[in-house]
Parts: structure tokens; sequence; C-alpha cells
């Protein structure tokens, strides 16, 4: 590099000797689910990484370590040691590194990319919308925007691009939750693993049934794609669950949350309803503020030094985007939502190989559909005085309970 | 070596010298060019590695592919028809030694 502006980074023989890591032996997973920034906060200030007992892994909060990790596979691994989530769901391409994560991530074709969402999905968006907007109204005045609206919304949409033409919404959700609650069960609950097992099953048998039938009349859906594909069946298995898992909690709780924030922010809210090109914006700034996904895991393949802090080899990471959206070294006033803000990359939707492959839905399918339906079909959308919004959660947040009013 | 220099729109210039086979979004990355993102790290993915490409290279670059065409449409500066492209699948070396761009003004 010839030029000056480039010349900003510390020379070798400067660099300090590394630190031990921190232990944050007063973070518990009650504090974190019901609250986890405040937590986040505290741990940035000291330092970029902690070990911490209540979840038995390494903490990293900072956005530049969380941004080194996804952008180097090498030393932080996907294949993580003894992941409850490969227990939960099979060996998907989520905890895969490349060349083999890419043979998977390749399967899935072009069904989740913007021409295939302009082409084929946005209508089925646009139809699943009127349908549960329907059942939200009939529902009248008072009725749960998630519960009655947003989950099944977000079902039925990944229903259908999957191709699961025998299930309903409602075993997607069942399934989604429960492999999702076995994947979180660090406590090793048997009831926990005994309905995620179930879902496991039920999963199988769905594929079994549906890619005979969707190679004798393919479609434009994921599984379509797969039954032509080389890919074997336990690949197939894995990332079905994998998706079923990634593609429904996740677009559900970032509505609840952009209309949360719009909701108790009057002034955004005004703004984005006289300019409704601002839904967008109001949807990146929602999945900046609380990202639907607050931590997901790594391992390190040898000692390394991450921002100044020494890991051993092997070392298991919590990966927490969560933390990173609100670093202030990177977002002015982290902790406020706001539209306005100077546009920042995020980490909502992971970075390097792993990036989310259902970004383009999500946004579609929560900014250019339901968030611009809601507001133009339910006047005077509001909360309810009576009965108050629920945040939760840490590794997955989103709200528990949103009943909101409307004239 | 091939060379790689990216104007901002401020005036200021990076120039870098990267081996070939070096995309121009991993070049830009892994030296800290300000203005390129490359969120999703090379798949033609998420539109955070647009430039505008200076005219007098159009000729020798490869025939833009379905992928990166459907993304240019997805950029947060206005796609220019002739000289947008995503930095990371254009690749230094074999016909391309030299490359000017154009960094837009926002990624996202």
């Amino acid at each position: 590099m010839t030029d000056s502006t480039l010349a900003n980074s510390t020379p070798a023989e400067q660099t300090p000797p590394p630190r031990a890591v921190p232990v944050a032996d007063w973070v518990t997973i009650d504090d974190l689910f019901r609250d986890p920034f405040p937590i986040y906060r505290r741990m940035r200030e000291e330092a970029p990484v902690h070990w911490v007992p209540a979840v038995n892994r390494y903490m990293v909060t900072s956005y530049d370590a969380c941004h080194t990790i996804e952008n180097d596979q090498d030393v932080f691994s996907a294949n993580e040691d003894g992941s409850l989530m490969k227990r939960a769901m099979g060996h998907s391409m989520l905890r895969k590194d490349d060349p083999e994560h890419m043979v998977d991530r390749q399967s899935y074709g072009t069904v989740l990319r913007p021409k295939a969402i302009k082409e084929t999905w946005l209508r089925i968006f646009q139809q699943n919308s009127e349908t549960y907007l329907a059942r939200l109204k009939a529902a009248g005045p008072g009725a749960d925007l998630v519960w009655d609206y947003a989950a099944p919304y977000a079902a039925e949409n990944l229903r259908i691009i999957m191709g699961f033409h025998n299930a309903s919404q409602e075993d997607m959700q069942r399934w989604s939750q429960t492999m999702i609650n076995g994947t979180g069960n660090y406590a090793d609950d048997p009831a926990v693993w005994a309905a995620s097992e179930q879902s496991f099953r039920e999963v199988d048998d769905a594929i079994d049934e549906m890619l005979p039938r969707l190679r004798a009349n393919p479609d434009a859906s994921l599984l379509s794609g797969l039954a032509a594909m080389p890919i074997p069946l336990e690949a197939i298995r894995a990332n079905m669950k994998m998706t079923i898992g990634g593609g429904l909690n996740e677009p559900r709780d970032v509505l609840g949350v952009a209309v949360w924030a719009l909701l108790d922010h009057p002034g955004q809210r005004d703004q984005v309803l006289a300019d409704t090109s601002l839904f967008p914006r109001a949807f990146e700034e929602a999945v900046r503020w609380v990202a639907p996904i607050g931590m997901y895991p790594r391992q390190t393949t040898r000692d390394t030094v991450l921002e100044g802090v020494f890991l051993p080899k092997g070392a298991r990471l919590g990966v927490v985007i969560g933390a990173a959206n609100r670093d202030p070294a990177k977002f002015a006033d982290p902790e406020a939502f706001d539209i306005n803000r100077e546009k920042v990359p995020h980490l909502a939707f992971g970075g390097g190989n792993h990036f989310c492959a259902g970004t383009w839905v999500a946004r579609s399918s929560v900014a250019d559909v339901a968030l611009p339906q809601l507001f133009a079909q339910l006047p005077n959308l509001r909360l309810d005085p009576d009965n108050p919004a629920v945040d939760a959660g840490w590794v997955f947040r989103g709200m528990t309970a949103l009943p909101v009013l409307w004239d | 070596m091939s060379t790689i220099t990216f104007h901002h729109g401020d005036g200021a210039v990076d120039t870098l010298d990267v081996a070939p086979g070096t995309s121009v979004m991993r070049a830009a990355v892994s030296n800290g060019v300000r203005g390129i993102v490359g969120e999703c790290g090379g798949q033609a993915m998420c539109a955070t590695c647009h430039v505008y490409v200076r005219p007098g290279y159009l000729a020798v670059l490869p025939e833009i592919g379905d992928d990166e065409d459907e993304m240019l449409d997805c950029t947060a500066d206005p796609r220019d028809p002739r000289r947008s492209r995503l930095g990371c699948q254009v690749t230094l070396g074999e016909g391309l030694d030299t490359l000017e761009v154009d960094v837009p003004g926002s990624q996202v």
C-alpha cells in the first residue's frame, strides 16, 4: 500500500503482551434472559472477551472481536465439539467450515435470493400477510401482534419456501421452538430433549414424504431444489432443521421488535408513516438494536490472541452479536432505537461465509410487506397501556407478548 | 503483483499492491480500505462491496453473472448501468493487472 491513510495499524514490536482473560462470575442466566444489555455494557467496558462460568463459555462482546471471528474460520471454527445444535438438529452447514460448508450452502441455489423473492415469494408474502392480518382483526383490539400475526405469518412463509406442503404453519412453529429449545438445553432437561427429538423425527418423516413428490412435480421450493441434487440425505435433513430453526423465530422476532420500537417512539413512528420508504431503515435499526440471534458459538483451533486477550486452543466461544451491535466504539448512543442514526454495518445477520442465507427473505417479508400492511390497515395502532409488552431472551431475543390496540 | 486504486468521494486515494487472484473486495477488507464492507465474505449475497469501475477498465472485466446482477439491484447507492460491480466478483490478474474504482458513498 502506498497511501498514508492506511498506515494506522500498530507495528508488531509495539504490540503489548496478551492479557489474561477476565472472569465475569457476576453474570447469571436469569439476568441475561431478562435484560442482557446492561450486562453487555459492563463487559464491553472491561474487556472484549470474558470467561463466564454461568454460561460455561468465553463471551465475546466487542464489535471488532466479533467481526474478526466471523472472518477467520481457520482459527475460529464453526464445527464445535459437543454442540447441542448438532444433537438437536443434526450436523448442518451452520456447524461446518469451508470447504464442507460451501457444498451445503451452494445446494440452496437461488431459492432465497432477491430474484426468486421478486418473482415467486413476494406475492406469497402478501397473501399470507392478508390472511393473518384478517385473523388479527378478527381477534380485535387487545390481540397479541406476535402470536396472532407475526408468528403464523413467518411460519407460513417459511413452510411454503421450504416446500413442506404436507405440514401446517402450526407444525412449523412447534418444530422450530422445540428444536431451538434443544439447541439451548444446557441444563440437559430430559423433557426438552424428548420434545426436540419428537420434532426431529417428524421433520425427517415430512422430508421423506416430500422428496419423491417434489421430484415428480418440481416447484420453486428449497426441498424441490434439493430433491434434484446429489446431496446426502443426512445433509438435507440437518440443513432443513437448521433452516426451520433459523428462518421462523427470527423474522417473527424482528417484526415484533420493530413494531414495539416504533409504537414506543411516536416521533419515529410518525416519520415512517409520513414516508413509508423508511420502513427498511426501521427494520435495519430494529435488527441492530435487538438482534434476534444474540449469540452463536465458535471454537478456537489453536492458541490465539483476540483483541489483546489470550485464548487457548479448544476454547468454546459465544460470539455475542447482541452486544457487538451496541458497541459505542462503532455506534453513537448505541442503546437508543434511532432510525436516523448514521448508517453503520451491523452484525445481526452474521458475517463472512455464514452470513445469513435468509437475509433477503427477512427484509422482504418484514420490511417490504408486513410492516407497511400492519400500519396501513390498523388505524392508530398503539400499545395497550393496561397490558404491557414483554421483551425477553438473550441467545434468542424478541417479544414474548405484544398486546396492541387500534381504532 | 497487481495494483488496484480506490478513489474516495472526498478525493482521498488508496493504492494497493496485491497478489494475482485477489478479489477487489478481499484486497480492500484485508487492508482496511474504508467504504468497502464485504459482509458475506464474497458469496455475492450482500451487496456491500459495491464499486464503480473507472471507464478505462470496463472492456477487460469479466461478464456480470446472474447472482452479481440481481445483487447489484440491491446496492445502497444507485447502480450505474455500466460501471457498477461487486468487488467480490472482480479478481485481479489474468489480463487485469491494474484497476481503478470509485468507492460509493454508502454500502448499507
